[in-house]
């Protein structure tokens, strides 16, 4: 349990509330429209916050034999999927927590989980194949074996799955079962984020670089230089800036213009350890990022990457996972002791604030 | 987090049937108060008692940049980084792999992927060879020599099944292949524990604790003995041995102390390069001169010392005087024998044969280097050789550093980090590297450009 306080919140995080789970917490989200807020451990505990207060509303223990790997919340709040080391796919209920099936993929871990944008499919990654769901959690498609483990999924439209594993990236068509398009890279994709209208399609690969593609052009380029493998990326709701990972540093890559290429990456330095998670705010140039060292910062970017922070607090352990609320007026950090920590965000100008609450 | 914080990480390799599971389940069921995780990738009966057993794919990948020196192990990254998260449950990991697998890609995951490397660290590579069989693959198969070359320990396994004199020519074969390598005979896997975990084993200064010649120059004698002797008539006898001949150089006033053993040395290299002059039982050693004792009669044979005036003889010899009983006598004229005690003996590295592409090359120098020098030698080195060098190991004298930097590598990767501060300690430069087809000369004259 935690042996450091988190110290005061500065600039705009304010407090909120803090609570805490049994083991390293990886996973975390909103759901019910930011009433509830879900975290889930490594050990395979599961646990239901009230969005506002921080009180427990829930919790299961070991969901997962073995440990949990992931989880995903349906865009529609009422339902999440979890997964883990025991091969199982798990739909439940938000508002109790409530298994509603379990689905047993085989021996495998089930490493990654997404619900598709408009939540008719939940895609799952096991081993090297993936399997789509839907919402009842039952089989509607299933791919080919992949030439290794899958290493992420990302769902481009409603029926587009995008899946990356050494060596590619595969977009697949689930609903007529056919394969749209490979994008072949030698080397190890370990992470992969698409741009909101599906263009961009950028990967965090094990040899320290981000490579990414434009699908309608064709065109690839790769960003190297960097101490670490870029783990964590995040692309604004706009498609225009990609925060990524991959030291103490994080580095944001513009897409206006001819960008990428050939520009100069914005470079925030908050940091003292490298980036543990990374996301941007659901509306606006504001990406929140959190650390090994348990420090969380939000930083406010221009068009060029670059930019300054409003707002940081320490969450006491390296930070797992982070997540905005719905309204972004709330941001969660979880870290490696199980400490849950929620602060209020307050926005200070209106012309920032536009498209906020 | 600190390095010794880490979670320490044994790979454990060798062949199919050499015995691994029944190490794993001696390791894994003996009381060492250790929660240990097991990750491997074959399927097996083992106690998982007190540890984890994991089963992974076995899946490699090379670097987009094509050098396959820079491969990692995917599923040890995704279980690794898995287990971290739950580190305060686990004291030690162990690693098994395939029988056919090559460590390098395992050893360099410790290397390449930063988030396991902050973690873990690579404690040792153990590695188990089947005495039975593993001489017909070593000629055969480059996984097992690379199995060899890249252990810090191997077990000889199934020792039973082998004769004393097989054993013996086994070892000295793979001692060959890899200097650096602590070897331990077993039957059935029964090895005490704390011989395969926590070896520490890329700490230099334990391994030549362990075997203080490691780094040493090699020598066509095994061998040398000083007796303080007055003047007059000796024997030299000598008994029935592996070899119905050894070479031999005798020095008068040979002196005791480490620095003048090893100039006897040198000045006996010299000497040993020149055609031996053979001798017959009865004849007398001359001095400062290569003969080679005939010993071809069975039973005690004879030769004569005469020392002119008192004085330390010094006697280099091919094979070490226990394996023929030598000892130097004086008879007095009433015939009573008394035996001259040895004044000084030492043991040194014997020269051998190289037989396999594997093997290893040692290089110890005093002085200083330049660093950069050092780097861009290195560099060219390991971008050049790096395939074929497997395992590096050493310390090393930076020029104005008040500490020894300690570096260790496989393949192209390495790490170099200060160690302990020289002190009053000559500052010296110990080099270690195991591979194939290695050119012992040039690797020596490069490093020997770096010193200032």
């Amino acid at each position: 349990m935690p042996d450091i306080e988190p110290f005061n919140p500065r600039g705009m995080f304010h407090e909120g509330w803090s609570a805490e789970v049994e083991d390293y917490a990886i996973v975390c989200g909103w759901a019910l429209g930011g009433k509830l807020f879900i975290v889930g451990d490594v050990a395979g505990g599961v646990y239901g916050f009230e969005g506002d207060t921080g009180k427990i509303v829930w919790e299961k223990n070991e969901a997962h034999s073995g440990g949990l790997l992931a989880m995903s919340i349906h865009p529609n709040g009422n339902i999440f999927a979890t997964s883990g080391q025991d091969g199982i796919v798990r739909i439940c209920n938000c508002n109790n927590g409530e298994k509603i099936k379990d689905i047993k993929l085989g021996k495998c871990w089930v490493e990654h989980l997404s619900w598709s944008n408009d939540g008719s499919f939940l895609a799952a990654a096991f081993s090297k194949k993936v399997y789509v769901l839907n919402q009842e959690g039952n089989e509607n498609w299933v791919s080919e074996e992949h030439p290794s483990t899958v290493s992420a999924i990302s769902w481009s439209n409603k029926n587009e799955l995008a899946t990356a594993c050494y060596g590619q990236v595969t977009f697949f068509d689930v609903a007529n079962n056919k394969t749209n398009q490979k994008l072949k890279w030698q080397g190890s994709l370990v992470s992969m984020k698409l741009s909101p209208d599906g263009d961009i399609v950028a990967c965090g690969s094990q040899d320290n670089s981000v490579h990414f593609w434009r699908r309608s052009t064709g065109q690839d380029a790769e960003m190297t230089g960097y101490p670490a493998k870029p783990s964590h990326l995040s692309f604004d709701e706009t498609g225009m800036l990609l925060a990524t990972s991959g030291s103490e540093r994080i580095t944001v890559w513009s897409f206006s213009g001819n960008g990428p290429q050939g520009t100069i990456p914005g470079e925030l330095c908050h940091h003292t350890e490298p980036v543990s998670s990374l996301a941007f705010s659901n509306k606006g140039l504001l990406v929140a990022s959190g650390s090994r060292d348990g420090s969380v910062v939000a930083s406010f970017l221009k068009k060029d990457g670059n930019g300054d922070p409003v707002g940081a607090a320490f969450a006491g352990d390296l930070v797992g996972d982070i997540a905005w609320r719905p309204d972004d007026c709330a941001l969660a950090a979880v870290n490696a002791k199980g400490v849950v920590t929620v602060w209020n965000f307050k926005v200070r100008t209106t012309s920032i604030s536009k498209g906020f609450k | 987090m600190s390095i010794n914080e880490r979670v320490p990480v044994t790979i454990l390799t060798g062949f199919l049937g050499s015995g691994k599971t029944t190490l794993l389940n001696r390791i894994l069921s003996e009381e060492h108060g250790k929660r240990i995780a097991v990750i491997e990738n074959e399927y097996g009966e083992v106690g998982i008692d007190q540890g984890l057993v994991i089963n992974a794919d076995e899946e490699v990948f090379e670097m987009s940049n094509g050098c396959i020196c820079c491969t990692v192990r995917g599923d040890l990254i995704r279980v690794l980084g898995n287990l971290m998260k739950r580190r305060d449950k686990f004291d030690y990991v162990l690693v098994e792999t395939t029988g056919l697998a090559d460590p390098g890609p395992v050893a360099q995951t410790f290397f390449m992927d930063e988030e396991i490397s902050s973690e873990f660290i690579l404690d040792g590579i153990v590695t188990l060879v089947d005495a039975a069989h593993i001489d017909q693959q070593l000629g055969r198969s480059d996984e097992s020599s690379e199995q060899v070359a890249f252990a810090d320990v191997l077990v000889l396994n199934k020792t039973d099944l082998v004769s004393d004199e097989a054993l013996n020519s086994l070892e000295s074969r793979l001692r060959d292949m890899n200097r650096m390598t602590r070897i331990i005979r077993a039957e059935n896997a029964q090895v005490p524990i704390n011989t395969v975990l926590n070896l520490s084993a890329f700490d230099l200064d334990q391994i030549l604790k362990r075997r203080p010649t490691f780094l040493e120059p090699e020598y066509p004698f095994e061998w040398s003995g000083v007796y303080d002797v007055e003047s007059g008539k000796y024997e030299l006898t000598l008994e029935d041995g592996p070899d119905p001949e050894m070479s031999l150089v005798a020095f008068a006033n040979q002196g005791v102390s480490e620095q003048e053993l090893k100039e006897g040395a040198e000045a006996s290299v010299r000497l040993y390069a020149e055609k031996a002059k053979n001798l017959e039982p009865g004849n007398t050693i001359p001095y400062d001169e290569h003969v080679s004792l005939k010993l071809e009669e069975k039973g005690t044979k004879s030769f004569i010392l005469v020392v002119e005036r008192s004085s330390k003889v010094g006697l280099f010899t091919q094979h070490t005087a226990e394996e023929f009983e030598m000892k130097v006598l004086k008879v007095d004229d009433k015939k009573n024998i008394r035996e001259i005690p040895l004044k000084k003996e030492r043991n040194w590295v014997a020269e051998h044969e190289h037989d396999d592409e594997v093997g290893s090359i040692a290089i110890e120098r005093f002085g200083d280097v330049d660093p950069e020098k050092l780097n861009t030698w290195m560099g060219r080195l390991l971008s050049e050789k790096g395939v074929d060098i497997f395992r590096t190991k050493g310390f090393i004298s930076y020029s104005g550093n008040p500490r020894r930097i300690v570096f260790q590598g496989v393949h192209m990767l390495f790490t170099a980090q200060p160690d302990k501060e020289w002190g009053n300690e000559p500052r010296r430069n110990q080099l270690v590297f195991i591979g194939r087809n290695l050119n012992e000369k040039e690797m020596q004259e490069g490093f020997d450009k770096c010193l200032i």
